[in-house]
């Protein structure tokens, strides 16, 4: 079903707010992720990875379903379609896979938070590198999906020029 | 009505010109990317690594730091 162009226009603002503002949690999450690796306060450090389980849940992982979804409906709503371009395509594949991967790590989140919440437990201990790296690698994901969309390179799958060339029916 | 296949001729849609060269670089990428990390996944455990190594000392009765034991 093709939308009219205002709710076009409504959902492809939704996309575009939810995608760049995921980005943009994710370059937040990177900040606190480096303030744990850094930072020689205790409290500060455990706050760091206190912080990031609820704020992942409560930020990350809505925005990447939001992302998603929107995503889908502004691709099967236009005449672009899901599977007839390399880039929408492409596009969708990063942003399942960087939302399946942030699922997973949600369990990690809550190891760190439960290591960082012990007194018992030294800094080094509470201390990890992966949350960094891992928001590192998101940006990167994300980085590419955004210059996907903007630039939009040419190129459509053997099933979008199969639909694009297809014999229109007889009246 | 006019018999489409009288008067209107078939014409055979051009051929499919390929995938381009851009999207064989990503898909190459991405199928060495995704097997990677889903080989660490396997391996190593969520975030590779498994989450038991970030339990105090107290706990387990020793550790390896988290914060230099990932690669």
């Amino acid at each position: 079903m093709i939308m009219s162009p205002g709710l076009r226009k409504l959902a492809l603002t939704t996309h575009v707010t939810s995608s760049v503002g995921w980005l943009g949690a994710v370059v937040a999450f990177l900040a606190v992720a480096v303030v744990g690796l850094t930072s020689q306060d205790a409290r500060t450090v455990r706050g760091a990875y206190l912080v990031m389980e609820p704020a992942a849940w409560l930020v990350l992982v809505p925005l990447a379903f939001a992302s998603l979804l929107t995503g889908i409906v502004q691709a099967l709503g236009t005449t672009w379609g899901l599977f007839r371009h390399y880039w929408i395509l492409f596009k969708l594949l990063i942003t399942v896979f960087v939302t399946v991967v942030l699922l997973i790590y949600m369990d990690t989140f809550n190891v760190m938070a439960g290591v960082a919440a012990d007194p018992g437990a030294d800094l080094a201990s509470v201390r990890s590198v992966s949350p960094a790296l891992h928001a590192v690698l998101a940006l990167l994901a994300l980085l590419v999906a955004v210059v996907l969309a903007v630039y939009k390179p040419r190129g459509m799958t053997r099933y979008g020029w199969r639909k694009q060339h297809e014999q229109p029916r007889p009246a | 009505m006019r018999d489409r296949g009288e008067d209107t001729p078939v014409v055979d849609p051009p051929r499919y010109p390929g995938t381009p060269r851009w999207a064989k670089v990503f898909l190459i990428i991405a199928l060495v990317v995704v097997p990677l990390f889903v080989g660490l996944l396997l391996t190593r455990g969520p975030g590779g690594h498994a989450p038991a190594r970030h339990m105090p000392s107290g706990a387990t009765g020793g550790h390896a730091s988290p914060g230099t034991g990932h690669r």
